[in-house]
Parts: structure tokens; sequence; C-alpha cells
């Protein structure tokens, strides 16, 4: 282990948040063989550390019987599942007992949050503000299952995560945030605690020049509140007893104007995207947005004869997401750069539950850095073998974690080639272009039972929302 | 293409259409159990009925030789001697959720279902046969206007998680005097059509015989669902398993295709705080618990899923709550084999869900796990959020002031409802009745076997998922007369 240390003596494993400290060039002509060691000798540092000082770690290393971590797989056990980072029970947030929420949460960080200021706060997105100004930096998911996940980062690793950030956007477009400030427009909510729209807010608007150069669909948040209630809120609904919820009214008006917002939305992006085109055209601009708003843009300004022009260098960071979306255009990319006139489109991959982000690079896969020790499991949970190229359920170890555990088993299929000959020249382990959900049965996919079960409901929830 | 996949042909009409080699799909199965069949597409003509002239062989035969043709049915369908049966049996047992005995259990049951005398009751106690025989005339004054109940060209969807759904299906679609259609489900792709073939043994050319088509298709084959859900060519559809049958044909329902959907069931218990008051009661409650949870593994609708029980929320209430769960567990090696079983298979995204709670200590306590069963207790008036997914045996007990707070958890998914002890059922029936419960079951009295019976045995004709699904399978049509000369007269010489 000290070997490593010493042939590369930049990068400590006491202080994985800094290996990209010197851009992440030099990350990427080491070989993820040449940096095992020192990896898990960071691992093995996390693991000390946070075994004593984050209780759900230390429960879960009890049960599974890991007292120490002297390789990779002593450490597999480990892995956080993404309900780990949801196992509250709902009936806190319905109930808005916010002291319970927060000693929950406090399980999960090396944080005391017992020494956060709770007086007077009811709501969801209050205690956040709270936390926010404790020094946490808590981002959640959208709730899409019907209940918010957690994810416990703070302050300590915001300088790492923002890097990260910064230098995997450099790294997929060529541009550098931290010296070339570029008018950034993105056709969503201005901030709020859902991871998404945090991480725009906390990157975005220092790498546009400030909040007058970041430019979004809307001036509001998305409340965390309205998240968390939205599917108990519909049934009362159903139920004709939303009033008895006993919510507060400026929610039940959130959730109205959110309504009527989701209906305008499509018009909404469109106009705005289309005034847009006018007020900086010729300017040189980052666009953000999914695949599927970029491509429905395109298709309703080619039918109304709108086209942007820009000015050189501009570009497109965008993600996942053909939701809504019929029939994509089978080489959308090729759409999308044409119709906005915009050569470069940059893309990571990542998730809320990982800083580290992994750029696309010119051969359109996604290179993992150094400080996200990749996994990948089968059906059974066995480890793949790192070697060659292996197609499984994804899950890392993030070693920039400061004040939290790093380890994570994601719901992602992904191809990973351990081989590291990218014909674009970087190296380390690389996520193929193809990523799609795990699913853990194989088989028919009209197996019918008569009993209740999650799938059905999800089947219904898409059917009521038109997904299906 | 291998050729040692199981062949699984389509039954249509008194005929056996086999996969050739112009005409073949390969399924996927469950459990590694692929299967071949025939390509539907070629064969839409003989699934379907489009003529309704045709049902006339059904409509004229009396429902005495209807009957009769079942019982003697009925008589072939022992596992022991039936082929088809025991070929259906093994590709069950692969692909769906039974344990061996549970499922002998089950086929064992088939030829009672049958029964002669069992099925006349049946169709005596909804329709009653003088409407499926003949036109039956109103009471007087109005005995001018009859009513016959007519037999429908029929869809049925069916689930697969308890192969007696394709009895089932089969008995009420000749007790209707019907033209059916059952769609196998992938679970159970078989036992519809090992009785199909064991009828065509009986008499190829009986009416019954030739109003049953079974196939397999895969949901959501567009082709298949617009060529089949047409008012030209069906009048009811039932399909079992809601959302995830129903959400493929939707877009092909119209007027005058009525579904009936027997959508996916959440079932609890309620059990009174007189089972926590001696060691004796909590032993009688625990062990009715463990058999409307574990009978058929928990795979049925009716197996309960949460237990709410009448108990504060203190640490000594909580401890009693415990103890309930431990001997709910301890009762479970106890029930007979044919009931329930240990299960083979780890259900791992149910242990992703226990794991992430069990050391929630502040909320939830957890014991046992997916193969043995489990319980995981709330510590507070509420049901685990994944309650969705409980199955293998786990349940979740819910501690409630009072069991008719109950009622806001209700609705139409609540099917079957265990109550515990039955001092408790009257002032809680019509409340949850109300709520969307469909049916309330005992749980006392100490015997498994005999608790299991109490809870399932019931008088022939009962309503099923709160409806009467005969009755509305068959069209009820008037014939309407003139009225009697007398009335016409009398009504003259009022005016």
């Amino acid at each position: 282990m000290t070997e490593a240390v010493l042939e590369k003596p930049t990068l400590s494993p006491e202080a994985p948040g800094k290996w990209l400290d010197r851009g992440y060039e030099p990350l990427y002509e080491l070989s993820w063989r040449e940096v095992e060691e020192l990896q898990l000798a960071a691992l093995k540092l996390q693991f000390d550390k946070f075994s004593t000082s984050v209780a759900a770690l230390e429960k879960l290393a009890r049960r599974e019987g890991v007292s120490r971590v002297d390789s990779l797989e002593d450490a597999l056990p480990l892995l956080f599942d993404h309900r780990v980072y949801k196992s509250y029970p709902l009936a806190l947030i319905e109930k808005r007992d916010i002291r319970k929420l927060n000693a929950w949460l406090g399980r999960l960080t090396t944080h005391d949050l017992s020494q956060v200021d709770l007086d007077g706060v009811t709501m969801v997105d209050q205690w956040l503000d709270r936390l926010d100004d404790f020094g946490m930096l808590i981002g959640h998911s959208s709730g899409t299952t019907g209940k918010l996940s957690f994810v416990p980062r703070s302050q300590v690793e915001f300088p790492a995560w923002q890097r990260s950030y910064y230098e995997g956007q450099r790294a997929t477009t060529g541009v550098d945030p931290y010296t070339d400030k570029v008018e950034t427009f993105f056709p969503g909510y201005r901030g709020g605690h859902q991871m998404m729209m945090k991480m725009l807010g906390l990157f975005n608007i220092p790498a546009a020049g400030g909040p007058e150069h970041y430019h979004t669909l809307y001036s509001g948040h998305i409340s965390s509140d309205l998240l968390s209630l939205a599917a108990r809120m519909q049934a009362a609904e159903d139920r004709g007893e939303l009033e008895q919820l006993g919510l507060d009214p400026s929610l039940l008006k959130a959730r109205d104007d959110l309504i009527a917002q989701g209906k305008r939305r499509e018009q909404d992006i469109e106009s705005w995207f289309f005034t847009l085109f006018e007020e900086f055209r010729g300017q040189r601009v980052k666009l953000g947005g999914s695949f599927g708003d970029l491509i429905k843009t395109a298709r309703s300004g080619i039918a109304k004869g709108l086209k942007p022009e820009f000015g050189a260098g501009s570009f497109i960071m965008t993600g996942g997401g053909m939701k809504g979306l019929k029939d994509p255009p089978a080489d959308w990319e090729g759409f999308v750069r044409d119709y906005f006139g915009i050569e470069t489109i940059g893309m990571f991959y990542g998730m809320s539950e990982v800083m580290g982000m992994s750029p696309r690079c010119s051969q359109e896969h996604f290179h993992i850095m150094p400080h996200t020790i990749p996994l990948l499991f089968d059906r059974d949970m066995k480890l793949l073998p790192r070697k060659g190229s292996q197609t499984g359920r994804y899950a890392f170890f993030d070693l920039m974690a400061e004040t939290y555990w790093g380890g994570f088993i994601s719901g992602d299929q992904v191809t990973i080639y351990w081989e590291e000959d990218c014909a674009c020249g970087w190296k380390g382990p690389r996520i193929g272009p193809e990523i799609t959900r795990f699913h853990e049965m194989e088989g028919g996919d009209d197996k019918i039972t008569c009993a209740g079960t999650a799938e059905a409901y999800n089947d219904f929830m898409q059917f009521v929302s038109g997904d299906a | 293409m291998s050729n040692d996949i199981l062949q699984i042909p389509i039954v249509a009409r008194g005929r056996i259409i086999l996969p050739a080699e112009d005409d073949r799909v390969e399924y996927k199965g469950r459990g590694g159990a692929d299967f071949a069949s025939p390509d539907p597409h070629q064969h839409i003509h003989d699934l379907v009925l489009g003529n309704t002239a045709l049902l006339a062989d059904l409509n004229d035969m009396r429902m005495a030789a209807i009957i009769e043709f079942l019982d003697a049915l009925g008589k072939r369908l022992w596992l022991d001697d039936n082929p088809w049966l025991q070929q259906s049996f093994d590709v069950a047992l692969k692909a769906g959720g039974l344990a061996e005995p549970i499922l002998r259990g089950v086929y064992d049951g088939l030829p009672g279902m049958f029964e002669g005398d069992a099925v006349a009751a049946q169709v005596e106690k909804t329709i009653g046969v003088r409407y499926l025989d003949g036109w039956v005339p109103g009471d007087a004054p109005y005995d001018n206007v009859r009513v016959r109940a007519v037999g429908t060209r029929q869809l049925h969807i069916t689930a697969g998680n308890v192969p007696v759904v394709a009895g089932l299906t089969i008995i009420r679609g000749a007790l209707t005097k019907s033209d059916i259609l059952i769609k196998t489900p992938s679970n159970d792709p078989l036992t519809a059509n090992a009785i199909a073939r064991t009828m065509i043994e009986l008499d190829a050319s009986h009416p019954v015989v030739k109003h049953l088509a079974v196939a397999y298709w895969k949901g959501g084959d567009e082709f298949m669902d617009s060529q089949i859900v047409r008012t030209s060519r069906i009048d009811k559809i039932t399909a079992w398993g809601g959302m995830s049958s129903v959400k493929h044909i939707q877009k092909f329902l119209s007027p005058g295709i009525d579904l009936t959907a027997l959508n996916p069931k959440y079932s609890m218990s309620l059990i009174g705080a007189e089972a926590l008051e001696s060691e004796t009661a909590m032993d009688e409650a625990a062990l009715g618990i463990a058999v409307i949870v574990g009978f058929y593994n928990q795979t049925a609708c009716a197996n309960t899923r949460i237990v709410y029980v009448e108990s504060e929320t203190d640490d000594q209430s909580i401890d009693k709550l415990v103890q309930l769960g431990r001997k709910i567990i301890a009762a479970y090696p106890k029930l007979p084999e044919v009931i329930s079983t240990a299960v083979e298979m780890p259900n791992k995204d149910l242990e992703a869900e226990m794991d992430a709670i069990v050391d929630e200590d502040d909320f939830y306590h957890v014991e046992g796990d997916t193969l043995t069963g489990g319980v995981v207790i709330s510590k507070f008036s509420d049901r685990v959020d994944f309650y969705d997914k409980l199955s293998n045996r786990v349940v979740n007990i819910v501690p409630v002031s009072r069991l008719e707070e109950v009622v806001k958890w209700c609705d139409d998914t609540t099917q079957t409802v265990g109550v515990y002890p039955e001092a408790v059922r009257d002032r809680l029936l019509d409340g949850f009745a109300l709520a969307g419960v469909q049916r309330m079951v005992p749980l006392a009295g100490g015997d498994p076997l005999q608790i299991f019976h109490d809870m399932h045995q019931l008088p022939p004709g009962m309503p099923h998922d709160g409806i009467e699904p005969l009755r509305r399978n068959v069209r009820w049509v008037i014939d309407q007369r003139p009225a009697a000369a007398h009335d016409l007269a009398l009504s003259i010489a009022a005016e």
C-alpha cells in the first residue's frame, strides 16, 4: 500500500478528494490496476473511520460480522442498498415529525445532527434549509417511487464534489468551468433540495459567472414537502379529504400551482427556448436539459420554422430521460446537433449517491475515475470478474465521501469494459452507452397473479400517468 | 430452435393444434420452463366466435346435460390418472410459486370442483337453471314479460398463481352456456390446456368442448388484442391480475364490451386486544394468523399481509407484539405441508427491504427471513412502506389503538380479512364492508386444517371479490309480448 503512495506521491489514500487537483488528465493516464492498492488503502481508511462514527454502517458491519477490511471482498456485504437512504417510516413525513426524521438521518453521517436547530420547523423544506445552514448539503430523490431518499452529503465534501463536476465537464466538453464562464440555460427549477436541482444550483451558478448568467425556466424551487407527499395527497384528494390532511395551506396552493405548471410545461419550455434563441442570438451559451426536452424543442422549432443561431464554442450538457417522448429519432444526437447548430454535446454517467462523475469520451463511453471503485454483480449477487467486458448490476465505493459511507449498490445495469483499450486514449474502466434498469426477475413479462404486488402497483401508476 | 422444449398446443373447439414447422413461436417461461406454441396470429378464427348464431347448440342444450358432462369430466381430473394434468403439474411446479405438496393439494381439489351436485348448486344459486334453459315469465300482471339468461362470448385473461383458476373459468363458462377463450398466463401455461384436452378425450363434439379455446400469447401483443377485443367477437372480458393484464387491452375496449377486473388484492387480519391477554389466547391467535398468512405460501389474494392488533405502542405493549410475532413464526413449521411449506428460494427484494430497516430499532422490530417466514413489527400505528412486497410468509404486525381505525387502510383492494377473536366481529363488520372489504373469515379454533377449512368452505354460488361473475357474464334478455287481452280491455274501459 505504501508503495502505491510512494509511486504516485500526489495521490494519498488519506485524501481521495484531492486526487483531481491536477486535473483529470493525469488520472486517465493511470491504469486501474495501478491504483487498485491505493484504492483499497483509501477504502480501508474509510471503513476504519466510519464503522465507528456512522451508526448505520456500524450496525450493518456488526450484523454482517465485518470488523476489518483487508480486501475489496471484505467490504462487499457493506454496500448500502438504495432503501437505506429511505428507511424511515413514511408516517414521519406525513406527521411532519421532523425531530425523528432528523435523528434517523443522523445515523447516516458523522455529523452530530442533534445539534441542528429545529425550533419551529414543521416542514421538510425548512428542515433541509436548516441542515444547509448547519453545513450539510442533503440532496433527495425525486420521489417517483412515493418516498424520498436522502443522501447525507455535507460542505466537507463540497470542494471535491464540485471539482469532480467541473473536471467532468472539462473532460467531456473541453470547457473549463473554473476559468471559462458561459451563459447557462436549464429548462427546469432554479434550485431546491432535490439532488439534481441542488447540484445544478451549486455548480452551474459559479460556472456561469454568477446568478445573473444562469437562466432557468422557473425562478422557484420545487417543494420537497410536495414531492414527499404527492402520492398521499393524491390519495386524500380522491377521497375528498385533502383538506383533512391538515397540511399548510401554502402547500396546497403550491400543489395546485405545480399541477397547473406541469400541464403548461411543454409550451413553457418551448416559448422559453424560443425567447432564448432570440435574446442570445450569436452569443456563446451552455444548454442543459434532458434528451427529451431537447428533442421536443427541436421538433417543435422545426415545425414552427424557428432556428437558433448560437455563437461558436456553445455546448450542450445533457443527461438521461426520454420520458414522455414518443419515437425518439434514431440518431437523436445528430438531430439535436443539427437543429441547435451546436457541435459539442457533453454527458456524464452519475447518480445522486456518487460524487465522482464519469464523463463521456469521444467514443461515447463513460470513464470511471480512480476515486470511484466500480463493481458489477450478477443476478445472484456474485461479484463479476474485473476483466474483459462484463454486464451486471452496478455498485461502487465512493472514496470521496468524507462524512458518510460511500458504498452503494445501484439499480442500474451497465456494461463495464475492464481492458483499457478505448480509442479515445483515456484509461480507467469504462461504462458502455447502454444503461438500463436492472431487473431481478427473468422470464415472461405477463406473469399474472391475483395477489397485490408492488409491480402491479407500479404498472398502475404508469398507466394513470399515461406512460404505459 | 430446440425440439425438446415443451410443446403447448392451442386447443380450440375440440381440435388440438400443435406447433408445426411454419407455425411455431417459442416463449421464455418462468423458472426455465420454456415452451413452444403454434403462432396465435395464424389462429385468430380458431380462437374467436364471430358468428353468434353458432352458440345455438349450447343454448339449446339442457343445463342438466352440461352438468352431467362437467361431472364426468371431474372424474377424469385426478392427477394420478391424468397424463395431461401430470404434465401441467410439472410445469406449474417449475414456473409457479407453489411448493410440491401445496400444488398437489390444489390439483387434488380439481375433481371436487367439477362434481355434479356442486356445479348444479352453483348455477341454481346464482343465475337459476330455468333462466338458462328457457324464458321465465314475470309475476302477474307482468306475465307477458319473460326473461332469459343467454350465453355470451367471453375472453378470460387468467391468473396463474393458483391453478384452480383454470378449472374455475371452464366451469363458469359452461354454466353460462358461453363461448370462452382462455388466455393462459406464463406462470401456469398448461393447466387449462390439460383440462381442455381431457374434455376432448371425453367427447370432442360436445357443445361445451366446441365452445372452449385455450391459447397463450404474450401480454401486450397488440395484434392479438386488436383482433380479439372487438365487439363483433367478444362480449365479456374477465381479467385477473388487474392493471398488469388490462393495461394492454384497455385501448381496444369500447362500449359493448363488459370488463370484469378481478384486480390485485391485499388482504389483512384484525386482532382484538383479547388476543394478548393470555398465553392461550395468544397461541390461538398466532396459529390462526400463521394459517391465513401461510396457506399457499402467501401467493394468493386472500393471504394476510398485514396484521392489525389492538395495542398501545409503549415498550411493554410492543414486547407483547414481539411475542405474538415469535409465536407466528414458530407456528409456520407446524402447518401441514399441504397448506404451507418453507420455500426454496429467498425473496431478494423483500429481504433487502427487511435488511434496510432491521437496524431501525426506533421504528421496527424484524425477525425471521423469506425462507422460513418472518415478522416485521411496527412500533407505531402504521404499516411498513413496503407492505405491497410482503410475501414468503413475512407479515407486518401493526399496533392500532382501535381496530375501527383500520378502515382508513381499506378499499376495493382489501379482499379477505381474518378476525380474532369472534367477539370483535360484529362491531367491525358493517364499517369494513362499506370501506370495500369483500370477505371476513374466522381465525379461531387452534387446529390448522380446521381453520383452513373454515376460511375456505363456502356454499356454492357465493360472490367473488364482491361481485357475482356468473350473473354478470350472461346477457339478460327480455321478451315482452302483448299484455293479456283482459288487462287491455280494463284499461280502455277506465278511460
